[in-house]
């Protein structure tokens, strides 16, 4: 049972941080519309990027998303003005980061979706979706998840193998 | 390898203390500054501790000395609110120090009107192991001093001593920073896996460091928790993650952090990447001038979105 289990194809969680004024709307218009996109994308609706803190991104890594998509209004459209201009500046430097310290940035997708584009949504989470599938399973913040609980003892082949198979 | 030509002659801080005191002396009795606070000689021979001298009989304890390496900025933040309340205060600083306090009049934590700074034309300090018996050389100058661009403080009120013709160091940190980032991103996260398992969460880094001032620190928080505050992989990963974040575009570079750390883990490495990265993306440097905005506080309608889709 157990090996039939393993042969499951991996199938990626994304979560997308988006804004509610034009993200999720695109978002919601792409389902009113009855756009297809792959279900492997969670959604949290933020009022702003600019309230999306980059340990929210941290997080996700750490609780087990395999990818983020951070998404909001395009430039000039924000609705409170700015605050998609510093968004985008706080993630430029936040990518700098997690670049220098070995997250694969292939993982992490920035976009700009009006509330007029659900095919762009669609484009953009089935892009990112496909693009993680590809790399597989996101380990290295799951180690570190899993030595934290386990002191450390990944090391030993059974406790590799046990968390392995989880 | 070492010649006495890569030492740093010990008369030169002698002559910088005497002038320093002469100044800390002047500013007390004339009312200047209600205190000065500068550095003083520590029970082991070749250290320093940080003092706070209010009457002009005191100026004679302070000192400047290849052991001052403390950022003394740290105590006109808001947290050292006890400091604060002396009135107005004159303040002695390097010039890597003086950046820090440019930063913190940026932020408006601090009025420039309200402090009198006492700059020290500065040949470096002692590194974190230094043998402090030896004089300031190759082998014990801190590895910030190597690369200094800042020995003369400007935009001070007066500066104190005067700088000699300076060995020239071999820089490190420049090289280590590129060493890492020729690596790939699965090697430097080993490198950094590996240096961030070893943290202790002591804080040490938060403290010494003049702009973790807020009161209370996202990474204390636990309702919600956003950072793990147990010393073990994944929370000390985050730690590490947010103190870079939270110090991008604002740290001066004083390499306290460093060497505070017990566990010698290089965050002056993160500090500088993160630095070199916002003057590439926004030709900004923290602390050379007072600036309102920093540059992830202010934006332009222009700015890079090559990596937005
Ligand atoms: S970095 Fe420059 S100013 Fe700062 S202690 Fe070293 S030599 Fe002095
Ligand atoms: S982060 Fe470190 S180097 Fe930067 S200002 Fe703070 S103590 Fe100094
Ligand atoms: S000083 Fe070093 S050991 Fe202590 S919390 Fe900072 S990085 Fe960790």
């Amino acid at each position: 049972m157990h090996a039939e289990k393993q042969q499951h194809a991996f199938e990626p969680k994304i979560v997308a941080f988006v804004c509610t004024w034009c993200t999720y709307a695109g978002a919601d218009l792409a389902g009113t519309s009855r756009l297809q996109y792959p279900a492997n994308i969670r959604v949290v609706k933020f009022p702003c990027t600019g309230r999306i803190d980059p340990v929210f991104i941290l997080r996700a890594f750490q609780k087990g998303a395999d990818g983020v998509l951070v998404s909001g209004c395009h430039p000039g459209d924000c609705h409170y003005m700015a605050g998609n201009f510093h968004a985008r500046r706080r993630f430029a430097a936040f990518r700098q980061l997690l670049d220098f310290i070995g997250v694969d940035l292939n993982r992490l997708q920035f976009s700009w979706v009006s509330a007029a584009e659900g095919g762009k949504w669609v484009d953009v989470a089935t892009e990112l979706t496909e693009r993680v599938r590809e790399l597989g399973p996101l380990r290295e913040f799951a180690a570190l998840e899993a030595e934290e609980h386990w002191s450390g003892a990944l090391a030993t082949p059974e406790l590799q193998e046990a968390y392995n198979s989880i | 390898m070492t010649t006495t030509a890569h030492t740093i002659d010990p008369a030169l801080y002698a002559a910088a203390t005497a002038a320093l005191r002469q100044e800390a002396r002047t500013v007390l009795e004339n009312g200047t500054a209600a205190a000065v606070i500068g550095w003083q000689a520590g029970r082991r021979a070749g250290s320093a501790l940080p003092a706070i001298v209010t009457d002009p009989a005191g100026a004679e304890q302070l000192i400047f000395a290849p052991g001052c390496v403390n950022n003394l900025a740290l105590y006109l933040t808001k947290a050292k609110k006890e400091v604060r309340g002396k009135g107005r205060l004159a303040i002695v600083v390097k010039g890597c120090d003086l950046r820090a306090l440019a930063g913190l009049i940026g932020e408006n934590q601090l009025n420039r009107a309200d402090i009198y700074i006492i700059g020290i034309a500065c040949p470096g300090v002692y590194g974190a192991h230094a043998d402090r018996r030896l004089p300031l050389a190759e082998e014990t100058v801190a590895p910030k001093c190597r690369e200094c661009t800042v020995h003369t403080p400007t935009g001070v009120d007066v500066t104190v001593g005067t700088l000699p013709d300076l060995p020239a160091f071999t820089p490190r940190e420049a090289a280590e920073l590129a060493r890492l980032e020729a690596m790939t991103p699965a090697e430097r996260w080993r490198f950094w896996k590996e240096h961030f398992s070893r943290c202790i969460r002591c804080y040490a880094c938060r403290q010494v460091c003049p702009f973790c001032y807020c009161e209370q620190c996202l990474c204390d928080r636990n309702r919600p928790q956003a950072v793990e505050t147990t010393p073990r992989p994944a929370g000390n990963m985050a730690w590490h993650i947010v103190r870079a974040m939270h110090l991008a575009g604002r740290c001066a570079g004083c390499a306290e952090c460093e060497r505070v750390c017990p566990m010698d883990i290089p965050l002056n490495l993160l500090n500088r990447k993160m630095a070199k990265e916002l003057k590439a993306l926004y030709g900004f440097e923290a602390g050379l001038e007072p600036q309102e905005k920093g540059p992830l506080t202010s934006y332009r309608e222009d700015d890079d979105q090559s990596f937005i889709k």
